[in-house]
């Protein structure tokens, strides 16, 4: 059992690790015909995490309107929300519209799903405004240079700002090119030298809690 | 409670209703200031003005409807560009509830530019698996895609004459609002498969792609509304984003003054806050 559940997927990933690495470098056909066919497999996997997405969520729900737990009736309209869009969406055959005409499933995204995301996305506004007010302060000397950074960002990126103060602009664009630009490769080279050497762990089996179950 | 203290805790319901002021009044009186375009735009307009006519042009529409107000403007303004220059229009989605709005876009855009499906452009759809979809497509776009969007066989579509792969796309554009983007397009697509990139996103992550623009990674970048507008500038055609910026350059200003306020009344409240300790303690000698 110990080797089923512990050292076959280890050596899976070491050897797959080991083969797609080295597989970036080696042009020939054969070695693209095998990077071909696993992505072919990654998309088929990734199609089965849908399904497994769904039914995590449809589980969640369920224990949330057994248990009765606060706002549990919104569960229900997650439930309802589902099986209206998946029953309109089998009668519509998948399609937004038919012959020039609207089916159901197209009514459901155009006049449900798109206004609901816009209007989501929308009220970030005003709570980031609020928030500003509330919590942008130049507490400190950082803070009054993030604060200083911000407001001419701000003005240089709308035409107003570039109005009243012609500067603003290439100031903003110099902060987001030169500052910013390499303060977030810093970041990146950082964040990738660390994707590197935990993949080498993984690869190697030294990072083995991707497989479950504690330790052995 | 002093004035600084009350204005501290000002009702939220106030700023919300300043925001929702400056947001709908320029919308409703347009004051239709100029816009200057930046470089990072411009390169995405040459590079595309320089493309010769039936060139291949792919356009990745990775949002979904919560970014509508700006990636919305920015596609139209491309695709816009991409038909007046006769290309061949390949447009697909990473993201599974933006394909219904892609297909409706897309639509849109030729019918006004009198575009024939198949012939001019085609709708390759969603397909799952996220980023693998990019390196399947660099292998075998037919086997990523084994029919467009409408349900058609992808091999034998006349607007896909001579392409087998991402190796055959002229230029790539990704407009992207998060994970899989534009970033994704360069990892996994781009660095392998040596097609020109350009990126498009919203002006949240714009800052992040930076980076990539100055490594040349990416060719240009439309970052945010005002992205959108310099497009439709350039492009010659102003529409939703030039129309929204007097509003975006309302709000901006009404979070500059409020943080001033803020900053002011903070400062005043420290002050009084200072002179109310002292008091004691000079009582005390």
């Amino acid at each position: 059992m110990i080797f089923l559940r512990r050292r076959l997927p280890l050596l899976i990933t070491m050897i797959t690790g080991l083969l797609f690495a080295g597989q970036y470098y080696v042009p020939h056909p054969s070695s693209e015909l095998l990077l071909t066919s696993a992505t072919k497999w990654l998309q088929i996997i990734g199609g089965f995490a849908l399904v497994l997405g769904i039914t995590s969520l449809f589980h969640q729900h369920a224990v949330k309107i057994r248990r009765q737990e606060a706002g549990w009736g919104y569960s229900f309209v997650l439930y309802a929300g589902v099986f209206v869009t998946v029953a309109a969406g089998i009668f519509a055959r998948g399609k937004e519209s038919f012959e020039g005409a609207m089916t159901g499933f197209g009514w459901v995204y155009s006049f449900m799903l798109v206004p609901l995301q816009g209007t989501m996305f929308a009220i970030l506004a005003f709570f980031i405004a609020s928030a500003a007010y509330r919590s942008f302060r130049a507490r400190s000397r950082e803070a009054a240079v993030l604060l200083v950074a911000a407001v001419i960002v701000m003005m240089g990126r709308v035409p107003l700002g570039e109005y009243l103060m012609p500067l603003s602009g290439d100031v903003s664009q110099w902060i987001l090119n030169v500052l910013n630009a390499s303060v977030r490769r810093a970041i990146l080279i950082g964040v990738s030298l660390g994707a590197i050497a935990l993949s080498l762990k993984i690869i190697f089996g030294v990072e083995r809690s991707y497989l479950g179950g504690g330790k052995e | 409670m002093t004035l600084s203290e009350r204005m501290l805790k000002i009702d939220r319901r106030i700023i919300f209703l300043v925001i929702g002021l400056c947001t709908l009044l320029p919308l409703l009186y347009p004051v239709g200031l100029p816009i200057k375009i930046s470089p990072e735009v411009r390169s995405i307009y040459d590079y595309i003005e320089s493309l010769p006519e039936r060139s291949v042009f792919l356009l990745s529409i990775d949002f979904d409807p919560a970014s509508k107000p700006e990636l919305h403007p920015q596609a139209i303004a491309l695709l816009r560009h991409a038909f007046r220059k006769n290309l061949r229009v390949v447009a697909m989605t990473l993201w599974v509830s933006g394909t219904g709005m892609a297909d409706q876009l897309l639509t849109q855009v030729a019918k006004e530019m009198g575009k024939e499906d198949g012939k001019d452009y085609v709708f390759l759809g969603w397909s799952s698996g996220g980023t693998a979809v990019i390196i399947n497509m660099g292998q075998d776009l037919y086997k990523a895609f084994p029919s467009d969007y409408g349900g058609k066989a992808t091999k034998g579509i006349p607007v896909l004459e001579g392409v087998l792969s991402l190796k055959d796309v002229a230029y790539a554009i990704s407009l992207g609002a998060g994970n899989p983007g534009v970033e994704a397009w360069y990892v996994f697509g781009k660095d392998k498969y040596k097609f020109e990139l350009g990126g498009g996103c919203t002006g949240v992550i714009a800052p992040g792609l930076y980076p990539l623009l100055r490594s040349g990674q990416i060719n240009g970048l439309i970052g945010g509304l005002r992205g959108a507008a310099e497009y439709e500038s350039l492009v010659g055609h102003k529409g939703r984003a030039v129309a929204g910026m007097d509003a975006q350059s309302a709000t901006h200003f009404a979070i500059i003054v409020l943080v001033a306020m803020c900053n002011l009344f903070y400062f005043s409240l420290r002050q009084q806050q200072g002179r109310s300790r002292e008091l004691p303690v000079k009582r005390g000698h």
